[in-house]
């Protein structure tokens, strides 16, 4: 039944995201910080890719210059023939608007606005109408079983919830990449392994999904798994419990 | 999408945005009595000289509105004589003499304006409207004698009644004989008395204030002042227009001051609105990088925070308009009270010059918040707890 729907919402051609050399140094007043340095890596379509590491590791860093939230110092990012450095800011949101979608540790939705509106915020940015995107963030909500949610406000959601409102928010505008950092950070086990449920699912629709996480068992089900070191791309160990991942 | 965003952000904070407002509302309502008040007098001078003042009025020299009041008079009584053996040469229907003399009280109850005026002139040909209301009018047997008659406002105001007595100086006092009252109202706060009893009491024989002209072809009273004017280089003639052109500057005189004032109420209420979009802009900052990292463009934020100081700019306003609306039919209580005129009114101009400004106002508040809020760095606004 799953496969049924995957197939009928799949993403035709996924674009391809690239890291190419990429460094980032933090300026202090204590002196430079490198938070990462010299990674490249070629992300794979229709897989879930875990980022794992220590703390403090370079992970979040990482995600955001992929996300183009942030710049790198030096290196580059293509999303196909795409380099983002060299977009302007706004065509840089626009990139985002249309093709990536992102999930956060904290939910991040916005407050003043129900379930229903938090999600069709992403296609009212990008111009849909007031229909469309009711009826589209209807269905997305129906999906992962917040039919009955439509109209509340996140703070009557639980947390589980709300990610689910927010990985809805995330694919609105059938984006090719998903950002999500540590998504199951501030939920039960139970919540969790349904939102990781549903980012497997996104995965086999076509998309990369990229997951910043502290999970174990998540990185044991990754498709790809990338351990950062001290900002390092580094092999991960064999044994993967040993991972010092908190 | 941004208006309703805007709105409820606005409403997320409502004690906040309704202090903010009421900020905004004192301003644009003090802004709103203190023009109203010049509003008021243009349309009491339109109205009052516009209709029913004379076609010309001649004074001694050029006419200036502030010395007409205070100045002793010095118009040769001998031109009036002069004018009107002139006439028919003129076109001049009638020539009238007045002596105007202002008696300045403690309290405006106790000050007032003693017109002198031929006693045999028929009254309702000056004022249009005349009305006896109580007692009799003035007639020839009149001339020297010490009797007035009062206004209806000046009666009301100064509770006078028929009979007593009324003191224009240590030697000199009027009977009050009647009450009158015109449609425009500028009888109702004059005093009128017999012109050579009031020379006599001012201790001048030969001079007057001005002469008053009503002339067989009104239309073209602007030609025939300057007919005039070469005739009797030392005397200045004006039309009704000239009168109002003078005291129009007088009151634009006065609307710099009063825009001044209301300029220091308008600034302090910008800086109320741009102070709660900063805080407001400082504590969304998180949910800006949010908004910002989902793909709205800088210029999204931009507009949401300048449509938020817009929004809570024009609710101020709305509410200023109300308020100065209120304030005004209080100034106007009093000053009818004082001076039998509505020196306030609200006019569809100041209305919208009223909400224009408070527009500025809220562009002028929500730009440097707006700027800030489309430049926020969105890793780092994201890290925030
Ligand atoms: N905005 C920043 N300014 C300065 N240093 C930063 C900033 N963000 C991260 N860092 C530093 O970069 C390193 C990597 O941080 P981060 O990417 O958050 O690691 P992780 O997500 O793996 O815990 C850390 O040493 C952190 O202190
Ligand atoms: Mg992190």
């Amino acid at each position: 039944m799953v496969a049924v729907v995957v197939a009928v919402v799949a993403v035709a051609v996924a674009k391809v995201l690239r890291a190419l050399s990429l460094n980032k140094t933090y300026a202090l007043p204590s002196g430079n910080v490198t938070a990462l340095q010299n990674f490249s890596y070629d992300f794979k379509a229709a897989k879930v890719t875990a980022i794992v590491g220590p703390s403090g590791s370079g992970k979040s860093t990482l995600l955001n210059l992929l996300a183009g939230l942030d710049s790198p110092s030096t290196g580059t990012i293509y999303l196909n023939e795409t380099n983002l450095g060299q977009l302007s800011e706004a065509a840089r949101a626009e990139l985002r608007l249309k093709h990536f979608g992102f999930v956060f540790q904290s939910f991040n939705l916005l407050n003043i606005l129900t379930a229903w509106q938090n999600v069709a915020f992403p296609m009212g940015l990008a111009g849909e109408t007031l229909q469309k995107r009711k009826a589209h963030a209807e269905a997305l909500l129906k999906r992962f079983g917040l039919g009955e949610r439509l109209h509340h406000l996140p703070y009557k959601l639980s947390g589980g919830e709300r990610q689910r409102v927010a990985l809805a928010r995330a694919l609105a505008n059938n984006p090719d990449v998903i950002f999500a950092d540590e998504p199951t950070g501030n939920l039960d086990s139970k919540s969790g392994s349904i939102v990781l449920d549903a980012l497997f699912e996104v995965a086999a629709e076509g998309r990369t999904v990229i997951i910043v996480t502290h999970n174990l068992e998540l990185a044991k089900r990754a498709h790809e798994l990338i351990f950062l070191s001290d900002g390092k791309l580094t092999n991960a160990p064999t044994n993967l419990s040993e991972l010092a991942l908190t | 999408m941004i208006w309703s965003l805007a709105f409820s952000a606005l409403s997320r904070r409502p004690i906040r945005t309704f202090l903010t407002a009421l900020g905004i509302a004192v301003a644009v309502g003090s802004m709103v009595i203190f023009l109203s008040l010049g509003e008021g007098l243009r349309k009491a001078f339109a109205s009052q000289i516009g209709s029913i003042g004379p076609d010309l009025q001649v004074s001694f020299g050029d006419f200036d509105a502030s010395a007409s009041f205070t100045m002793l008079p010095e118009l040769p009584a001998y031109y009036l004589t002069e004018l009107r053996q002139k006439s028919s040469e003129f076109g001049i229907k009638r020539a009238t003499p007045l002596l105007s003399h202002f008696r300045a009280g403690l309290s405006p109850s106790n000050s007032f304006v003693f017109q002198g005026l031929p006693p045999e002139e028929n009254l309702a040909d000056l004022f249009s409207g005349f009305k006896l209301n109580e007692g009799r009018s003035l007639s020839i047997e009149d001339e020297t004698s010490e009797v007035a008659l009062i206004g209806a406002q000046v009666a009301k105001r100064s509770q006078l009644t028929l009979g007593r007595q009324l003191r224009l100086n240590g030697d000199y006092s009027f009977e009050i004989v009647g009450i009158v009252s015109s449609s425009e109202g500028i009888v109702d706060n004059s005093i009128i008395v017999p012109l050579k009893s009031l020379q006599a009491a001012l201790g001048i024989t030969d001079k007057l204030s001005f002469i008053t002209l009503d002339l067989d072809e009104p239309s073209r009273a602007a030609e025939t002042a300057k007919k005039l004017k070469a005739a009797y280089p030392d005397l200045g003639f004006q039309t009704r227009a000239d009168v109002l052109g003078v005291l129009e500057q007088g009151v634009k005189v006065t609307d710099v001051v009063r825009l001044g004032i209301s300029t220091i109420a308008l600034i302090v209420g910008a800086i109320a609105v741009a102070n709660t979009m900063m805080m407001s802009v400082f504590e969304r900052t998180r949910e800006f990088g949010v908004v910002r990292a989902i793909g709205a463009r800088p210029r999204f934020l931009f507009g949401l925070v300048l449509g938020e100081a817009l929004l809570l700019s024009f609710v101020g306003a709305v509410a200023g308009v109300i308020l100065g609306r209120l304030g005004m039919i209080a100034v106007n209580a009093i000053s009818i009270n004082l001076i039998g005129l509505e020196v306030a009114a609200l006019t569809l101009r100041l209305v919208i010059f009223a909400v224009a400004v408070a527009f500025l106002m809220g562009l002028v508040s929500g730009l440097v918040p707006a700027f800030r809020a489309a430049r926020i760095s969105i890793a780092t606004a994201m890290a925030r707890e």
